[in-house]
């Protein structure tokens, strides 16, 4: 149980981090990236590339891609999420999907979608908890969520570009009256998320697979983290990640449920919106929850 | 609310339900008023079933026996289309699930088949009778939240019967409750019966039934129900302010709409007797909503041409040996095209095209498309 334990909450931190990009852009731009994935499969399988065929360093690779993630991300909202802007939140998360189609299938036209294999090399080290082998990626994955977390929960709140992440998820109009620079903040937000996508696809493509579909649809976890969180408190996607990974850990051993283990983000993240909606009142405002 | 949507309901009719092959005739009566209409209407409508009936039955003869089996795909795709399309046009509901409910249709279909001898119609509605059930129940759950939950919560549904589908497989006459053929059993494909045999009339049996679901949906639209949906889709508080019943009516779209794309699944099984479970991937049914917004979301000509471009593009392109993942980056450039310019897509173009070309005409030519009804900017 234990070594399934260990694996459970590796996974669970990464889909936590993954969903902490996709929660900090929706509240400062309103989108929901439902291409974050596809890009970090793309970010990955370039590296890949790179590394393999290119004989370019590990390292190096990985911080090409990396670097590119923020690039495409940042791209996406400058020139197709600021067209969108205002709209209702539906139509620019449903308008993510178009990229996640394109660059799945760009994807899988190049690179083909047989099962490829990324070893990092902190998969080679690591110690042992009660006679569990713990690798250092699986150590790095639980304290680069923990770190993240807590460091952008902090930074929201001090920093003048957090308040003015802030102020725009909570009106849009107003905050660009008061003088908030609406564009630069995006930016920095879809950045950030890039960043945040690629950072997770990484370790993601190791402890996983690497192939662009599974990659791209590693977003259903993360959503589900992030909606276990009510696409707000940064937290409760931490929290949820790790639920959702543990939980899986805990079903695979059973022989009989071990093939639906895939399932369970979408039961937990279906049980989080029921309780979300017990008292659901109709303003003039809609809000997501 | 910044989707521009078709504001009267009684006005912008869509176009009457039609076999996919059959000709395009825009109907003119939208412009007059319903009573007189209502004559003319009946006449060209049994002309548009004749004229339907013809070319659908000369079509496989026409086309040979590989497109004839490409054709019988799209329309039964078109029908699921038309499902996703009623929830984002009417509702604004972005469903993300429709072709996992195809799946569900096609399961119930084949595990009802090789356990019980029912006339194949009757199959039909219980498959799409369970898919009505699943879809509502997958609805329910974000029903009271905004679209933006509905379209996550359809979206993960998406994945974990992907997941499903892949672990327990299809019915193909094993015994237990899952009709597996597992270990010695040997699998068995569930026979079409006799008058059903050749895949011509698999065609025109299946675009009758499509034909049969566009009506049902047009029905719908044309009626109470659509009148609330689009009251829903300007504005739930709108809508709770005029009286209406906001949770019974999308809960009649939600189970509209899957109980045709449970049929749709039922028409998909009859074909082989098999499925299989890489026809129902998650990636499919976002596909299914690209296609649907490049088609046109705002009329069922719209939906025919979303079941085109979905089974029917991907044969096209394969003759030219042009690999189909490509597809995927234009259906992806087309659903964000959709979005940001022109929302009603290529159905509304069409529209649009027949309509300024019959004012020209009632006037010989001197007035523009500017002045014809039903033509909305973004």
């Amino acid at each position: 149980m234990l070594p399934f334990l260990v694996a459970g909450l590796a996974l669970g931190s990464l889909y936590a981090l993954s969903g902490t990009g996709l929660v900090l852009l929706y509240r400062a731009s309103g989108t929901l990236n439902l291409a974050q994935g596809a890009v970090g499969a793309v970010c990955v399988l370039i590296a890949w590339e790179l590394h393999q065929n290119h004989g370019l360093p590990i390292e190096a690779a990985l911080a090409l891609g990396l670097l590119l993630a923020p690039v495409m991300s940042v791209l996406w909202g400058l020139l197709i999420g600021s067209r969108l802007a205002g709209r209702d939140p539906v139509v620019q998360a449903t308008a993510t999907l178009g990229p996640a189609l394109g660059l799945l299938g760009l994807a899988n036209w190049y690179w083909n979608d047989k099962a490829r294999t990324l070893r990092l090399p902190t998969d080679l080290q690591g110690f042992a908890i009660a006679g569990v082998r713990v690798s250092i990626t699986q150590l790095a994955a639980l304290l680069l969520a923990v770190t993240v977390t807590a460091v952008a929960t902090f930074l929201l709140r001090t920093t003048r570009a957090g308040t003015s992440m802030r102020a725009l998820a909570d009106d849009r109009e107003l905050s660009s009256l008061l003088g908030v620079r609406v564009r630069r903040v995006e930016t920095l937000a879809w950045a950030i998320s890039g960043v945040l996508a690629g950072a997770s696809a990484i370790p993601l493509a190791d402890l996983t697979v690497l192939s662009a579909s599974n990659l791209t649809f590693l977003v259903i976890p993360a959503l589900a983290a992030a909606l276990m969180g009510g696409l707000v408190s940064l937290w409760g996607t931490l929290i949820g990640g790790l639920v959702i990974g543990v939980l899986q850990a805990v079903v695979t051993p059973v022989a009989v449920l071990a093939p639906y283990r895939n399932v369970v983000p979408f039961v937990c993240a279906v049980a989080v919106t029921l309780w979300l909606s017990r008292h659901v009142t109709y303003t003039t405002r809609t809000a997501v929850t | 609310m910044s989707i521009p949507r078709p504001v009267d309901p009684a006005a912008p009719a869509p176009a009457p339900p039609r076999p996919v092959g059959a000709p395009i005739q825009p109907s003119t009566s939208a412009s007059k008023p319903s009573t007189l209409g209502r004559g003319r209407l009946h006449g060209r409508t049994v002309l548009a079933l004749a004229c339907g009936l013809i070319v659908t039955v000369m079509v496989p003869t026409a086309v040979g026996a590989y497109w004839t089996k490409v054709l019988t795909l799209c329309v039964i795709y078109a029908v699921a289309a038309a499902g996703a399309q009623v929830l984002y046009g009417r509702l604004g509901f972005v469903s993300l699930n429709q072709v996992a409910l195809v799946g569900v249709g096609g399961w119930t279909f084949l595990r009802a088949g090789h356990a019980i001898t029912l006339p194949h119609p009757l199959l039909l509605v219980l498959a799409g009778l369970v898919t009505m059930v699943v879809g509502v129940l997958i609805g329910l759950t974000s029903l009271r939240l905004s679209g933006l939950a509905l379209a996550l919560v359809t979206l993960m549904a998406a994945g974990a019967f992907e997941i499903v589908f892949t672990a327990v497989g299809f019915p193909d006459g094993g015994s237990g409750a899952l009709g597996k053929a597992t270990g010695g059993q040997l699998s068995a494909a569930l026979p079409r019966p006799g008058w059903l045999d050749s895949d011509a009339t698999l065609f025109v049996y299946t675009t009758a039934v499509a034909a049969m679901c566009f009506t049902l949906l047009w029905w719908l639209v044309r009626g109470r129900a659509g009148r609330a949906w689009m009251a829903i889709g300007q504005s739930v508080p709108g809508a709770l302010a005029t009286g209406v019943d906001v949770t019974r009516y999308r809960l009649v779209a939600l189970a509209s709409t899957s109980f045709v794309s449970g049929v749709a699944g039922g028409l998909l099984a009859t074909g082989d007797g098999r499925l299989d479970p890489v026809s129902f991937p998650a990636q499919q049914s976002i596909v299914l909503f690209a296609v649907v917004l490049i088609g046109g979301a705002y009329s069922l000509l719209g939906a025919a041409i979303a079941g085109l471009f979905y089974a029917g593009l991907p044969a096209v392109l394969d003759q030219f040996g042009v690999q189909g993942n490509l597809i995927l980056v234009v259906f992806g450039a087309g659903l964000v095209h959709s979005l940001i310019t022109s929302p009603q897509g290529i159905a509304g173009q069409l529209h649009h095209a027949a309509e300024s070309r019959r004012a020209r005409r009632r006037t010989g030519g001197s007035t523009g498309p500017a002045l014809t009804e039903g033509s909305s900017s973004a």
